[in-house]
């Protein structure tokens, strides 16, 4: 998921980093005093998720817990998605600082589309069925909006879209059933145990 | 700091204005470091007149079928191949130069290594453009000439050892990149290898810091409101 240094025109990758700015600065503007806790862990488990590699598929994939993010934090997934991007890039040399704006839309934009595609779903109120199967979907379709979102950047650049997409999305499509089920157990859990977590915290 | 808090407070937007100063304050502190980044690496390394080159992911995993593609210093492309099953790829020196060796594997990873001048053996070059055959021949003739005229031709005895030199430099070069091929393939190896426990650490306490950093400057406004009002 993470775009290397070199790859893409100065073109997308200020493109990219605008509406990365934009995104961010809409995801600050609704931080609340009590969220900054759940920020930091959903930030913590994103920053890890990456070194989770998953063996299966054509290439190196790794988890990305962009789903789970976007359906608990909105459109405050931005920035949370930006820290860990910024860490990983510096730390681990995934991505780079220069694609650090395009590689912060590519994984947060789906993060917030799901929220408002499932989020209505996650709730502590609806039926359990529905919140499995929308937590499920929304960790799913997380990874595969990011993949289409990658292909795009690519064939931006030049490269031919459908195959790039088709091989994004081959790859991560272990991932993606992996990641429906993680999101779908923890939003469980936290319903359960913190359920306002689900509830209150939205844009 | 605090009393521009206070004064920003007055407008009404502190909070979102220390974010975002604080957001900025780590762009301007990452921007500073030279970006080296990539997620895919290669290594390259020489061996006579061969480019060795092992591209892997990280953790290890060898990045096969991509592409490999040798600029020269001025960034003329000079030759492209694609990696084998264990991402490996090798190729003759075409020239004397720097070169850049850049891999290109899917989905936007990219990496690039870098190969001095200096590593790249001039000889090794031109005698690969030289038959090998022809070598011998000399090298033959030259002691055959040195057992026949052994000094009693001063010329003869000054060439044979320059050849002789020439030679015994290159057999040198060749077993010592037999000997440290080996070490050439642990260092392989070892590069671009995943991120160690302390990387992940620090990484975390990165993030429970910058909660910490946030929370204090909100609840400093949330206070500063709760007096105010």
């Amino acid at each position: 998921m993470h775009i290397s240094e070199g790859v893409l025109s100065p073109a997308i990758l200020t493109g990219g980093a605008a509406l990365t700015v934009i995104g961010v600065g809409i995801g600050l503007k609704s931080i609340d005093y009590e969220e900054i806790p759940y920020m930091g862990i959903l930030t913590a488990g994103f920053f890890v998720a990456s070194l989770i590699h998953i063996p299966i598929g054509p290439a190196s994939v790794h988890l990305v817990l962009n789903g789970m993010l976007g359906l608990i934090l909105g459109w405050k997934a931005f920035p949370a998605i930006l820290v860990g991007l910024a860490l990983q890039a510096l730390l681990f040399q995934f991505g780079g600082i220069t694609t650090l704006g395009i590689n912060t839309l590519n994984m947060a934009f789906p993060a917030v589309i799901c929220y408002y595609l499932f989020g209505w779903g996650v709730k502590k109120n609806s039926g359990r069925l529905v919140f499995i199967i929308t937590a499920f979907a929304a960790g799913c379709c997380a990874v595969l909006f990011a993949g289409i979102l990658v292909g795009l950047s690519l064939y931006l650049n030049g490269d031919a879209f459908l195959p790039a997409a088709k091989l994004l999305v081959a790859a991560h499509l272990p991932v993606m059933l992996i990641e429906g089920i993680l999101t779908a157990t923890c939003a469980l859990f936290l319903r359960k145990v913190k359920p306002d977590i689900l509830e209150g915290y939205y844009v | 700091m605090f009393n521009c808090c206070r004064y920003l407070n007055k407008t009404g937007a502190c909070r979102q204005r220390f974010v975002l100063l604080f957001f900025l304050i780590i762009f301007v502190i990452l921007f500073d470091i030279p970006a080296f980044a990539h997620k895919v690496s290669i290594f390259a390394w020489v061996e006579g007149d061969t480019v060795y080159t092992q591209s892997k992911f990280s953790r290890g995993k060898r990045a096969k079928n991509s592409s490999v593609i040798v600029f020269d210093s001025d960034g003329n492309k000079l030759l492209e191949g694609k990696t084998d099953e264990n991402g490996e790829f090798s190729f003759k020196i075409p020239k004397k130069t720097a070169l850049k060796v850049v891999l290109k594997a899917s989905m936007g990873h990219m990496a690039e290594w870098t190969i001095p001048v200096e590593e790249i053996n001039l000889e090794a070059v031109s005698n690969n453009s030289k038959p090998e055959s022809d070598i011998k021949d000399s090298y033959e003739t030259s002691s055959k000439s040195q057992s026949i005229n052994s000094g009693s031709d001063l010329s003869a005895l000054s060439e044979s050892h320059g050849i002789s030199r020439q030679e015994i430099k290159r057999l040198i070069d060749e077993s010592l990149d037999r000997k440290l091929s080996t070490i050439m393939n642990m260092l392989a190896d070892s590069y671009g290898g995943g991120p160690s426990l302390t990387e992940i650490i620090g990484g975390i306490g990165y993030i429970f810091g910058l909660v910490g950093v946030a929370m204090y400057f909100t609840s400093r406004r949330k206070r500063n409101n709760d007096s105010g009002s």
